[in-house]
């Protein structure tokens, strides 16, 4: 269990449609979502939320293989890990991050919610424009965040249902070494390549133990 | 018949073949089941685990999708929700539409899914990975690296469902049922020789699948 695939999704639904909630509920409604403030998914007092930060231990290391989110009310996602935004513009400014039109949640959502006329939406399924790729690496003892910000809010009589999604991979004690290995070597880490390092170390441990058995009975002669 | 493709598909009403008082009903929203032996819908007569010689890898979990709506009047959910159209609305309940569910994975007695903060967590939802797929609902989320099951463990596959009022519990025609209601598991059970090949893997640290099991065993043949 030392890698292991995770997800974590955000809706902004919270008991009696205000604040956070550690856990999900069977009358959670839907909280007001302010226009163009990052929330955090994780912490951000909004809907459903974790207990602490989202940081990786000494002998953790993840890998965020793809962030999405709702695409309606022009919802974007941002990774942010420490202080540094991973999406930026090309001037090297801000930006909110990415689309929930390049990168919808769920992937073949109608794009258009129409908040008018409730429960109709556009007849249109939208199909992922961006890959995360290469991925996102959060380092042992790093902390990393997913802003959810939309130019409009939500606020209004009706209020939306937003979602946004992470998935990442989870690398927990030796994977984590040899994730951190990996990264010194320049070579991309996902759980093929991480079978492949501990493949080697053994195939070198086979060598070594036979070299030396070699050296041995030659001595003996 | 060693390395076996294998599917469980769990319906809340047993695909119409369980005892109205056994069907998954609104009143069991907001509690974790199993789907194999949680005692509504379709189950097994006995909890799902591996003896000394077999091994499961699970490849694949899914369930219905949800999507986020609008809540400001009570109605069917329109056209464009797809596999989704008809699920019913209340103004004054939870703003989704499909069951708002999600599955997990637990192996003995750890479940597999963890929030960041290492608490965890409902698992999979079914709008990152649907059941059934179609052009309005594909996954997000791919079970990879898959999940092992070693010989003399025991697995579960746990649904839950946050859609708590009957009025939306579904479509209209069965929103009192929980026939809409789904979970599917995907797995490959390795039995005999090929699970004590597929232990081998697990030492060697090489994924487990019916390619390196072949691989191995061609290894074997041509060492002889």
């Amino acid at each position: 269990m030392s890698m292991r695939s995770q997800v974590y999704e955000w809706s902004n639904l919270a008991p009696g449609g205000a604040g956070a909630t550690l856990r999900r509920g069977i009358a959670d409604l839907a909280v007001p979502i302010p226009a163009n403030q990052a929330t955090d998914i994780f912490i951000g007092g909004i809907g459903n939320n974790i207990s602490t930060p989202a940081e990786t231990t000494a002998t953790q290391f993840i890998v965020i293989e793809d962030i999405a989110c709702s695409p309606w009310i022009s919802g974007a996602v941002q990774v942010r890990i420490n202080t540094t935004d991973y999406f930026q513009n090309p001037d090297v400014t801000q930006m909110p991050g990415v689309r929930g039109f390049a990168s919808p949640y769920p992937r073949g959502s109608p794009s258009v919610n129409n908040a008018d006329s409730p429960q109709t939406y556009s007849p249109d399924n939208l199909l992922k424009s961006f890959d995360l790729y290469p991925d996102v690496y959060v380092l042992p003892g790093q902390v990393f965040q997913i802003l959810y910000t939309t130019p409009t809010g939500t606020q209004g009589a009706a209020i939306l249902c937003i979602s946004a999604f992470v998935k990442y991979t989870l690398y927990d004690g030796p994977d984590a070494l040899i994730a951190n290995k990996l990264l010194e070597l320049g070579v991309t880490i996902n759980p093929n390549n991480v079978d492949w390092y501990k493949r080697s170390l053994i195939e070198q441990q086979t060598r070594s133990a036979v070299a030396a058995t070699a050296a041995a009975a030659g001595g003996q002669a | 018949m060693s390395m076996r493709s294998q599917v469980y598909a769990w319906n809340g009403t047993g695909f119409g073949t369980v005892a109205a008082a056994n069907n998954y009903v609104a009143a069991n929203a907001g509690v974790q089941i199993s789907v194999f032996i949680g005692g509504l819908g379709n189950n097994i007569t006995m909890p799902a685990e591996t003896t000394a010689t077999e091994f499961v890898v699970i490849e694949d979990i899914a369930c219905t999708p949800s999507l986020g709506t609008n809540g400001g009047s009570a109605a069917a959910v329109g056209a464009g929700a797809e596999q989704l159209t008809g699920w019913l609305q209340n103004a004054a309940e939870v703003e989704v539409a499909g069951s708002r569910g999600y599955v997990q994975v637990r192996i003995n007695t750890t479940d597999y899914f963890l929030n960041p903060d290492n608490v965890t967590n409902d698992g999979i939802p079914g709008a990152a990975s649907p059941y059934p797929r179609s052009l309005g609902y594909q996954p997000s989320f791919n079970l990879y690296p898959d999940v092992y099951v070693l010989p003399g463990q025991v697995w579960d596959v746990r649904y839950t469902s946050y859609q708590s009022s009957a009025n939306q519990w579904g479509p209209a025609v069965t929103n009192l049922t929980g026939a809409a209601h789904n979970v599917f598991c995907k797995y490959t059970l390795y039995d005999g020789p090929d699970a004590l090949i597929a232990n081998k893997l697990l030492e060697m640290g090489i994924s487990i699948n019916p390619g390196n099991v072949d691989w191995y065993k061609r290894s074997l043949l041509s060492a002889q």
